[in-house]
């Protein structure tokens, strides 16, 4: 028989907050949300509260002396979560500014006591609480010392079979406050600003007991409140199942859209995989994937796509809007310039299970990454690993297409070291033939599979890429200048 | 949710009720009182006794501009005297001016206190204060 406490999970209503936390927050639990000022520790506190407070497990606020309550109310109310129902009828707000001006340790615990005996409260939250700390050692003297009031209030918070939140400014690593070790539970929220854009994260320093994600968690306040995007795990699979899954997802091929390309791919691209395109400016990188996209529409496979390029308004751009406007294809479109990585596979994931949808293009790696907030530059390439890894893992199949300097002196395929993160690699080229620029195009890789190794001459009509026979009279095209071959001997037969 | 109208009605029937209709000064200076402690017992654990205090101040301010005698500049930065001039200087007029001044006080906090908090917020806070005596009644006698 297991005699073993059974810990109860509130889940707070808190977009993300639930899945970073391993499920929840324990009940009866003595948590700290502690952050800079303006971090979003009162709204977290607020969301939090609002979500949980039920006539049957009431919540009690105790302003101390952070925001004046007035305008607490005042701001708080402006979030779509503030639910006037809830006030008064299972909130109670109550101030205890009055007490910790006037009063020590010993009264503010009376004080508290006294209002936890008449309102019977499952929840409570304390804000703020460093303000507490700070007034209260001021005028410790002959009273009970600091970590004693601490250690109480959190043997009175749980004996009183309440899930208490104190919300904290900053405390510095190198004040080590008792309220620490105290606590269950570190709720950390920081801001960062870097260059000209601001990012808030949240990280878990601590929870007992619980399996939390490690990891900042990026977030942001909007009218409906907190919303957290909880950093991608990357899974460690063992390496039977790795092989089960690719010879899993290699079965079923997809079409292209393009024609000639599936065979150039050696029948499609197998399904599940991560193909990156490469190629110059203007190269027709985006109408290979549009022609993707328009294909899996024409197979009945949905697809996504995740646009940070400005697009010129051509024929195939028109079939592409005609496609998201009749809901085929889902569109992610953002030229917001603090976008974390978590963000938009949290924006990606929740879209690719309501269209079901098994396509995905970003367009373009470039635009990505000057959409990525300055801060999480540096690890873009770490970041772009844990997205792919989760769109394999959710089994769809991904084309990232990406800007390529042309250069003549060196073969490359991407700028960020990418080339290695993906299944499949097609690069495109210009190449000058006769004074002209044409274009070529070449399988690099497909993983695990037979492809060709032909460099095509294509072009870009109305209709979208058409692809030409194999460049068989020139060498030195990926160089650029090519050079013709010499005439093979049937040539000077004048045979075929 | 109140209408702006319906919560000044309110206020008006409740100094009514608790000054026996508002005939005798003395009874309506007593009665804004009163009321006045309610509302800020209601109040005062919320948004604390400061932030009442400010609030009483200010709504006591913008009342003197129509009925300056309420006011007595010495009492600055005192609410109990703040108070206790208003009592008697209620108690030493006509009731029917009285009555005015005391609904024109207590509709000025109460507005105040919704440019601040929203009227659903401040109904919810204050709407025990004026809820007619005759009900109040009834629903203490439930179980």
């Amino acid at each position: 028989m297991n005699d073993k406490v059974a810990i109860n999970l509130l889940t707070t209503g808190v977009p993300g907050l639930d899945q970073v936390l391993g499920g929840g927050v324990p009940e009866f639990s003595f948590n700290l949300i502690m952050g800079p000022p303006g971090s979003g520790k009162t709204t977290l506190a607020h969301q939090i509260m609002f979500a949980l407070a039920t006539p049957e497990r009431p919540a009690l606020f105790f302003t101390v002396l952070g925001e004046p309550p007035l305008k607490m109310l005042r701001y708080q109310q402006q979030f779509s979560f503030f639910d006037f129902d809830k006030v008064s009828e299972s909130i109670r707000f109550v101030n205890l500014s009055e007490d910790v001006v006037t009063g020590n340790y010993d009264q503010t615990l009376v004080r508290i006591t006294q209002e936890l005996e008449s309102s019977s409260p499952a929840l409570v939250i304390i804000d703020s609480f460093r303000s507490a700390v700070l007034e209260t050692s001021r005028q410790s003297r002959g009273a009970i010392r600091l970590q004693q009031f601490i250690q109480q209030l959190g043997v009175l918070l749980s004996g009183w079979q309440t899930t208490a939140f104190l919300v904290g400014e900053f405390l510095s690593s190198c004040d080590p406050n008792p309220v620490l070790t105290v606590a269950d539970g570190l709720l950390s929220l920081d801001q960062k600003v870097y260059r000209n854009s601001m990012v808030r994260q949240l990280q878990v320093l601590k929870m007992r007991g619980q399996d939390t994600r490690p990891g900042m968690h990026t977030f942001r306040i909007t009218s409906a409140g907190i919303e957290i995007f909880a950093a991608a795990v990357v899974r460690i699979d063992t390496g039977d199942e790795t092989v089960a899954n690719v010879t899993l997802r290699s079965e079923v091929r997809l079409t292209m859209g393009v024609p000639r390309l599936d065979e150039m791919l050696g029948g499609g691209l197998p399904a599940g995989y991560s193909l990156l395109v490469a190629g110059p400016s203007g190269s027709g990188k985006t109408i290979l994937a549009t022609a993707f996209l328009a294909e899996g529409v024409r197979c009945g496979e949905p697809g996504i796509i995740v646009a940070f390029e400005q697009t010129p308004s051509q024929s195939w751009v028109r079939t592409l809007n005609d496609l998201v406007r009749s809901g085929k294809i889902g569109l992610i479109n953002t030229r917001t310039l603090d976008l974390s990585m978590d963000e938009i596979v949290q924006h990606l994931t929740n879209l690719i299970h309501k269209m079901k949808a098994t396509r995905v293009v970003i367009d373009s790696l470039s635009g990505f990454e000057l959409a990525v907030a300055p801060a999480f530059r540096e690890d873009f390439r770490e970041s772009l690993f844990r997205m792919i890894t989760v769109l394999s893992g959710l089994g769809v199949t991904v084309l990232l297409t990406s800007e390529l300097e042309d250069r003549y002196i060196d073969l490359r395929f991407s700028p960020y070291g990418s080339a290695f993160l993906t299944d499949a690699i097609i690069v495109q080229r210009y190449i000058e033939v006769e004074s002209r620029l044409k274009r070529v195009m070449a399988v690099v890789k497909v993983r695990a599979s037979a492809h060709s190794t032909e460099i095509r001459q294509f072009e870009i009509t109305d209709e979208g890429i058409v692809i030409g026979d194999p460049v068989l009279d020139y060498e030195g095209l990926l160089g650029g200048r090519p050079t013709r071959t010499p005439a093979p001997e049937t040539d000077k037969r004048g045979k075929p | 949710m109140p209408t702006p109208d319906s919560r000044r009605e309110a206020i008006r029937r409740t100094l009514e009720e608790h000054s026996g209709g508002g005939s005798d000064a003395a009874a309506v200076a007593e009665a804004t009182i009163s009321t006045w402690h309610q509302m800020a017992g209601r109040l005062s654990p919320v948004i604390g006794v400061q932030g009442v205090n400010v609030l009483f101040s200010r709504s006591l301010h913008l009342t003197s501009a129509t009925f300056p005698w309420l006011v007595n500049d010495g009492d600055r930065g005192s609410n109990a005297a703040q108070l206790a001039t208003l009592e008697a200087r209620l108690a030493g007029c006509k009731p029917e001016v009285s009555a005015e001044a005391s609904y024109a006080l207590l509709v000025n906090f109460t507005e105040l206190l919704t440019t601040l908090i929203g009227a659903p917020l401040t109904g919810r806070l204050l709407s025990p204060v004026w809820e007619p005596q005759s009900s109040a009644i009834e629903r203490e006698a439930q179980p």
